[in-house]
């Protein structure tokens, strides 16, 4: 049986872009056949396998009974083998609020992006996790294609814990078989200071050359301050920014120059990310936070900016408060959010609102808004509304957002992994809302949300978005103080 | 307490159904009430509600005969916006402190007329319309309510808060009844006991944000969706769309709004009546619109109440409403024309979107903070979801005594087991109360009854709007102008409803004044409401009987919506018929009888005991009959309650309790075998075991003949041993049998019997009874592997909380609906239990040491012989029916009758003490009476033309008729018949019967039927001038 169809009509059906089934049936993820008519001839049994990849319910059926959704019976699919349920020898978990609380209501998985993507969902991982069927959970890529959004914690009745069972099940995985790229981005944090095992003599040369470049342009008496003793803020970075984009950190400089800040940046270990979160690495996860404690300590410090990257904050939050819970004590922490809105509640910086005109939204982003609330009793909704605003006039509220936005799709290490399919896959509602927005500038705090959705999703569901990071929006909107004339 | 000092008076806090059917409870049994109302009229939720599941009755219908019943009882003092600050004292006598909050309308003076509200400059939101439409600053909840008296909103009134303006209300209205310096007022009230009927409020779905309520218009509530389909509502019974009036097309329900929940709110315990109310909204407008699609989505149908199983699967098959168990996250907007959008995943696991017109939320009930407060204040203790703490074996007792509780206050309930509670309560309050009963209350003398043989009649006819049921349909005006035209009529007029208690007053003001001797009402059926008209006629002096019904509404209105002209026409030869019939109709005299002051009851479970021992504590003489030679019944196999009470402990207690009772005489290895007379005086025979006959007299019966449990024949039971039923492992259980002992894996499987085609009802206690099971077995050994292989959990109301701590604890849930039943079978290692898993859809395998069956419960077989005997119905399953499923859960409509416990539904022992309780209530009130007054619609026999054939003694189903001799004046032996007055119950079987018009129902005779067949055909009847 032949299914004849137009991309428009598959890509409503899909919730996704005409681009992304073009890119299906460019790579050969749906074979199809160009007909007349715009439409394309696509065999039944592929177009089921792609309704199965993605857990969709086939629109049609060979039996002409698209609407009935047949059962699997004992009796006609021999595919199924049984699974002989015993006590657990090495449970993954022991508190029942793991998955034992679970009420298969299905809450979750009606929430999350990606369920039905190879055939599992979040209540499928929970009841796997349930019944003991830990060989198969911990060979399942699914719990790497999650982004660990944690919507679906939210939406849950009972309160299942389902991002730690999720960690649990990837800290469990063979480390040979964790994605490449996170792996080996923990393994060089570990070793060299920083997830890109950037050398300590080319980081130093490339913050004092972007810093003679600030003095050059802008600041005149701008020394990038590195290892100095006392300052106030010790400021650790995403290595990708001087990776990939450098100019990205004079950003913040300008800001701190704006502010009058003290701060300094470590020379080494200096690694903001953690991508341990991601891995399920529990020690490494420890090791990166204990060597910024050292860090702080070693210059005196008072205080500590985490990069403008959800997990990062969340990783590092979730440390301290985990094994060092005396140097939240010591000294503070901050978000993007918090030292912008004291910047500016103090006055010691002032934002031009008329730069920025075209429609804006904010994206917020799932580690510093709902995982945080969840974690630790405080989401950054309010603040980042308040800055946004403060740059941009003509905003927009996305239709879901706060506790109930749908994460980005490159979550939990996604933007890392090598499962880009299904990255792209998840960020179809996000996309859509956006796109329903009509918004043309989107705002964001995190890393892996822009480049999800200024690159990817902008591209594949023709957005027509500019995206800027908060902090980037913030330096870009800053009035100029005039120098006082002495 | 010593007698002087209790005080024959009790007060009832709240004014919902429960509370109602409390207070009249404890005012015909002898004590006086005041019912305290916090609002400005009683009624509670009821009148709110479009229609009630399983019947489909009109609420406000089968409500107002309630509220006028209360309205003018002389003994019951309702005290409306009124609230309670405190209690002292003690059982017996207890001094209220009442807080009265002013209406600012004298309801002495206000007489509803409606101008102050007509012309008040004010707007709000109606609360009692779920803020959908707006009502004014001077105000009636409903148009039907008690009392009907104008209040002022005191937070929207212009005047109130700022003296000096508006005032509008002051001056327009006729009567001055206006007052805005009124005060509250504060008042030491001193009874004897109290109930609590505090009720419940709805979840406020704002809390959660993920629903969209109150953000994306076409959410509503389920109890807006209840206004929108009322008929009476603001939309006049038109759904919709919120947003922008579009018609709907396609509804969802989502199930457990604020219920079942500890993330979005702290209600962890299911509200028990959404699955139900959901599935009743979704046929009224399936009713209304066949074409609507209609999804619920849910986690647990919780369909476990008499009937309910039926109506779920009337709506799925019947109506097409299709069931979906998901429960939804949230709701997004789709498009920015006010659709929604819903995520779900099926139930075989795929991502659906499903676009939608209208979302309703199936909002739980909780106790309002208000209740919280007052119980906290008055010191008795509560549930940790914050209902009224209670015992099973004691379930309308607070902690305190002398303070009782009922209805939702003790967890959510429906209606029935609302007016059960309070049934209940009113019969714990009269065993308290007993020494001074009938200290309090008044009689009032009956009025003086005109003697209306000689005049010409003269009828008034009534012709009831019922809101829109009427007259949406039926030209109302039209049929009022022709009734006019009949013959004899010197009264018309339209009643917007007729049976509101201002139009009883109205009633008799026009009775009065026009002179009219008879009347005809045209509106619904005189099955529920003639009772009311009747006792309307005897307060303006007119004999009680001298009215006829037509029914415009449930024969006329509902069936011929489609045809509004046929309707009408309809209308008039149905009133031209009742008034040519009530124009022959004459004066008849009640029969009054003397009430055996004694029950006998038979049954000697749980429900007879409870029902026994009330009784005897009222006061009165119990006969407790009890087949086999020991008390309990179904409850000695029964181990704890669901909050872990222990059974064994408290059924030895009561049966001790019973045996030493003075006023209760047990016969053991008895069955009753022969009954005659009537409610008041019945004499039954009873048969013993030494098979002797024993002949007891009494007014009253009470039926808790309990049901019997059933043997299964599927799951391999009784071929391996390893299978049980759930009562043979309660014993394996309690005696530690080896197979208990060294069992590691326990399977349970539910729904064996039951919910099936043969048997298409819930068990209902079964899941609680597996859980419960489950968790002691889990306990004894933590790494025992404990199975529940079931269909829907139904752990209902606070229930819930023994599932959730099954699942805390590890005991495994797997659902077999999607998938079919287990197989069972012998295995090397034990019982090999093979089940699909219904979230992985994937096959497992249990290797089982012992499997558990939650076998049915049955009807039990001698409830066809009791129901031949009695005359009463029993339903399709086999138990006995009620008369009415909501407010008459323990009568039947034989009088003097009740039924308790199993043997009307299978239900948990709480719900049977309460049950049995309320039934105790129902004869207690009838043996206060001492006296009874029989319906005289009797068949009477006319001399002159019996010939004393005999063929109507045959036919006669009560035995009321007999052959009698007797010398004529002629001094002839002459045959004829004689009938029984207080046997005969009116069928007019015999008047159907007798060749020679010899005998004749009153009520019915020849003349009257002859009238009303005449009228019928008469189509062209003669108009003459209206009036």
């Amino acid at each position: 049986m032949i299914y004849e169809v137009k991309v428009n009509e598959l890509a409503e059906e899909f919730g996704v872009h005409r681009n992304t089934i073009r890119n299906w049936i460019n790579s050969g993820t749906l074979p199809a056949q160009e007909g007349p008519g715009r439409r394309y001839q696509i065999q039944w049994e592929d177009y089921k396998r792609l309704c199965n990849k993605y857990g969709r319910k086939p629109r049609i059926s060979p039996q002409q009974n698209g609407t009935n959704e047949s059962n699997p019976t004992r009796s006609n699919d021999a595919t199924f083998t049984s699974v002989r349920l015993h006590p657990q020898a090495n449970p993954l978990y022991t508190s029942p609020a793991l998955a034992d609380i679970c009420l298969t209501c299905g809450s979750c998985a009606g929430a999350c992006p990606i369920s039905g993507v190879d055939d599992l969902d979040p209540r499928k991982i929970i009841r796997m996790a349930f019944l003991g069927m830990n060989e198969e959970l911990l060979a399942s890529d699914w719990p790497w294609k999650c982004t660990m959004c944690g919507k679906c914690e939210t939406v849950c009745p009972m309160n299942v814990e389902i991002l730690q069972l999720m960690r649990r099940i990837r800290s469990r995985r063979d480390r040979t078989k964790v994605p490449v790229a996170i792996q080996k981005g923990v393994v060089t944090c570990l070793e060299k200071g920083n997830n890109l095992g950037i050398p300590k003599d080319d980081f130093i040369l490339l913050l004092k050359g972007l810093g003679e470049e600030l003095a050059q342009s802008a600041y005149p008496d701008f020394v990038t301050p590195i290892d100095v003793r006392g300052a106030r803020l010790l400021v650790t970075v995403n290595s990708k920014e001087p990776f990939a984009e450098p100019e990205s950190l004079s950003w913040w400089w300008k800001i701190f120059h704006a502010a009058g800040e003290s701060w300094t940046i470590s020379s080494e270990n200096w690694e903001g990310a953690n991508w341990a979160l991601f891995s399920g690495d529990y020690s490494a996860m420890r090791t990166i936070v204990k060597r910024i404690i050292e860090n702080i300590e070693r210059l005196n410090c008072q205080a500590l900016l985490l990069p403008e990257c959800g997990h990062a904050y969340y990783a590092t939050r979730y440390a301290l408060e985990r094994w060092f819970p005396e140097s939240l004590q010591q000294f503070k922490i901050y978000t993007v959010f918090d030292l912008l809105l004291e910047y500016v509640e103090e006055k010691r910086i002032s934002l031009d609102p008329t730069l920025h005109n075209k429609l804006t939204t904010f994206h917020d982003a799932c580690n510093y808004g709902r995982k945080s609330l969840k974690t630790f009793g405080h989401g950054y909704f309010e603040e980042a509304r308040t800055l946004t605003r403060a740059c941009c006039r003509n905003f927009v509220e996305l239709a879901s957002n706060r506790e109930e936005s749908y994460c980005c799709g490159a979550g939990g290490g996604a933007w890392a992994s090598p499962f880009a399919a299904e990255r792209v896959y998840h960020g179809r509602i996000k996309a859509r809302q956006i796109s329903d927005s009509g918004a043309k500038l989107v705002v964001t705090s995190c890393q892996n949300c822009k480049d999800q959705l200024g690159i990817s999703l902008n591209r594949e569901f023709n957005l027509d978005i500019e995206v800027q990071y908060l902090w980037e929006l913030v330096a870009n909107s800053l009035v100029k103080k005039e120098e006082p004339q002495s | 307490m010593p007698e002087e000092l209790m005080i024959g008076a009790v007060m009832v806090i709240g004014g919902g159904i429960s509370g109602m059917q409390a207070a009249l409870d404890i005012a015909d049994s002898g004590f006086f009430v005041y019912l305290v109302e916090k609002t400005g009229a009683i009624g509670g939720a009821m009148p709110q509600y479009n229609k009630v599941f399983p019947t489909n009755d009109c609420s406000m219908c089968i409500i107002a005969p309630k509220l006028v019943e209360c309205g003018r009882h002389p003994n019951i003092s309702i005290m409306t916006l009124s609230r309670v600050l405190d209690i002292s004292g003690q059982a017996g006598n207890f001094t209220v402190r009442v807080q009265e909050n002013p209406r600012y309308v004298d309801p002495g003076k206000c007489i509803a007329c409606g101008q102050c509200s007509a012309h008040c400059p004010k707007s709000v939101d109606d609360s009692f319309n779920s803020n959908i439409a707006k009502r004014k600053a001077i105000y009636i909840k409903y148009p039907q309510a008690v009392p009907l008296k104008y209040q002022i909103d005191p937070e929207a009134c212009l005047r109130l808060n700022q003296p000096g303006t508006c005032g509008i209300c002051a001056e327009i209205c006729p009567p001055g009844a206006i007052n805005f310096d009124e005060q509250a007022k504060e008042r030491d009230i001193r009874v004897g006991a109290l109930v609590m009927a505090l009720g419940f409020q709805t979840f406020d779905p704002t809390k959660g944000k993920v629903w969209g309520y109150g953000v994306y218009p076409n959410v509503i509530t389920s109890l807006q969706f209840e206004r929108y389909l009322a008929p009476n509502g603001p939309t006049d019974g038109i759904l919709a769309r919120p947003s922008d009036g579009k018609p709907v097309k396609k509804i969802a329900f989502l199930q457990c709004i604020g219920s079942r929940d500890k993330n979005h709110c702290n209600n962890e315990y299911c509200s028990a009546v959404c699955c139900m109310y959901a599935i009743k909204e979704a046929i009224m407008a399936k009713e209304v619109n066949p074409e609507l699609d209609i999804s619920i989505f849910y986690m647990d149908m919780r369909a476990s109440g008499k009937e309910f199983d039926r109506y779920y699967e009337q709506a799925r098959n019947e109506y097409g409403i299709k069931f979906i168990r998901s429960r939804i996250h949230g709701v997004e907007p789709r498009g920015n024309q006010g659709d929604l959008l819903l995520h779900y995943i099926s139930p075989q696991g795929k991502q659906i979107e499903k676009t939608l017109d209208l979302v309703v939320l199936s909002v739980g009930l909780e106790t309002p903070d208000s209740a919280v407060r007052l119980a906290e204040k008055i010191g008795i203790h509560m549930t940790p979801d914050r209902f009224a703490s209670i015992s099973a074996f004691m379930p309308v007792h607070t902690s305190k005594n002398g303070v009782f509780t009922c209805g939702a206050f003790n967890g959510p309930r429906d209606i029935p087991q609302a007016v059960i509670g309070g049934s209940a309560a009113a019969a714990s309050v009269s065993a308290l109360l007993a020494p001074v009963r009938h200290t309090r209350t008044r009689t009032l003398p009956p009025p003086v009854e005109q003697d209306v043989r000689l005049q010409e009649p003269r009828i008034g006819v009534f012709i009831c709007h019922c809101g829109t049921n009427i007259a949406g349909v039926i030209d109302v005006e039209e049929v009022a102008a022709y009734a006019a035209t009949l013959p004899q009529v010197v009264h018309v007029e339209r009643n917007l409803f007729t049976c509101a208690q201002d139009t009883q007053d109205h009633m008799v003001q026009q009775i009065r004044e026009s002179g009219i001797n008879r009347i005809v009402v045209a509106a619904c059926t005189p099955r529920t409401h003639e009772p009311l008209f009747r006792k309307t006629l005897k307060s303006a002096g007119i004999n009680e009987y001298l009215i006829e019904m037509a029914n415009i509404r449930n024969q006329n209105a509902w069936v011929h919506n489609q045809e509004p002209d046929t309707a009408t026409r309809k209308a008039k030869d149905l009133v031209r018929m009742a008034v040519a019939k009530v124009a022959t109709q004459t004066a008849l005299k009640p029969l009054r009888i003397r009430i055996a002051p004694s029950a006998l009851i038979i049954g000697g479970g749980v429900a007879g005991m409870t029902a026994a021992l009330n009784l005897a504590h009222q006061g009165y003489q119990v006969h407790l009959v009890e087949k086999t030679a020991q008390l309990g019944g179904n409850a000695l196999h029964l181990f704890q309650t669901w909050n872990g009470e222990h059974v064994p402990r408290f059924l030895q207690a009561l049966g001790e309790e019973v045996r030493a009772c003075f006023n209760i005489e047990v016969f053991y290895k008895t069955t009753v075998s022969a009954v005659t007379g009537h409610v008041g005086n019945f004499t039954t025979t009873l048969r013993t075991g030494q098979n002797r006959k024993h002949t007891i007299e009494h007014g009253t019966i009470i039926i808790t003949t309990g049901a019997k449990r059933y043997i299964p024949e599927e799951f391999e039971y009784g071929k391996i041993p390893k299978v049980v039923a759930s009562i043979e492992f309660d014993k394996l259980h309690m005696h530690n049998e080896i197979r208990v002992a060294n069992g590691k894996s326990f399977v349970f499987i539910q729904c064996v019997g039951s919910r099936n085609q043969e048997r298409p009802y819930c068990s209902k206690s079964c899941c609680t009874h597996s859980i419960q099971s489950a968790i002691k077995l889990k306990k004894e050994v933590p790494s025992r592997q404990i199975y529940i292989l079931y269909r829907e959990i139904r752990t209902y109301g606070q229930r819930e909380r023994i599932y959730n701590q099954a699942r805390e604890l590890g005991i495994i849930f797997i659902n077999y609906e999607l998938h079919g039943p287990p197989k069972i079978s012998q295995n090397d290692n034990g019982v090999l239990v093979e089940v699909w898993d219904h979230v992985l859809h994937r096959p497992l395998e249990i290797i089982a040491d012992v499997v558990i069956l939650a076998a049915a419960t049955l009807a039990s077989p001698e409830a066809v012989e009791l129901a031949n005997l009695f005359k009463l119905p029993l339903n399709a399953d086999g138990f006995f029916q009620e008369a009415h499923a909501k407010l008459r859960p323990v009568e039947f409509n034989v009088d003097g009758i009740f039924v308790a416990g199993l043997a009307h539904y299978p239900k948990p022992l709480e719900e049977s003490i309460s049950q049995a309780l309320a039934a105790a209530a129902k004869a207690g009130r009838l043996l206060a009476r001492k006296e009874i007054a029989l319906e005289p619609n009797t068949a009477l026999v006319d001399l002159v033309r019996c010939d004393g054939c005999g063929l109507c003694i045959e036919v006669c189903p009560y035995q009321a008729i007999r052959l009698v001799e007797y010398e004529n004046e002629a001094g002839l032996a002459v045959k004829t018949v004689a009938i029984d007055q207080v046997l005969c119950k009116g069928c007019g079987i015999c008047q159907g019967t007798c060749p020679k018009r010899g005998v004749t129902v009153a009520g019915f005779t020849y003349d009257q039927i002859e009238a009303q067949i005449d009228a019928a055909l008469c189509e062209a009847l003669q108009p003459r001038e209206p009036l």
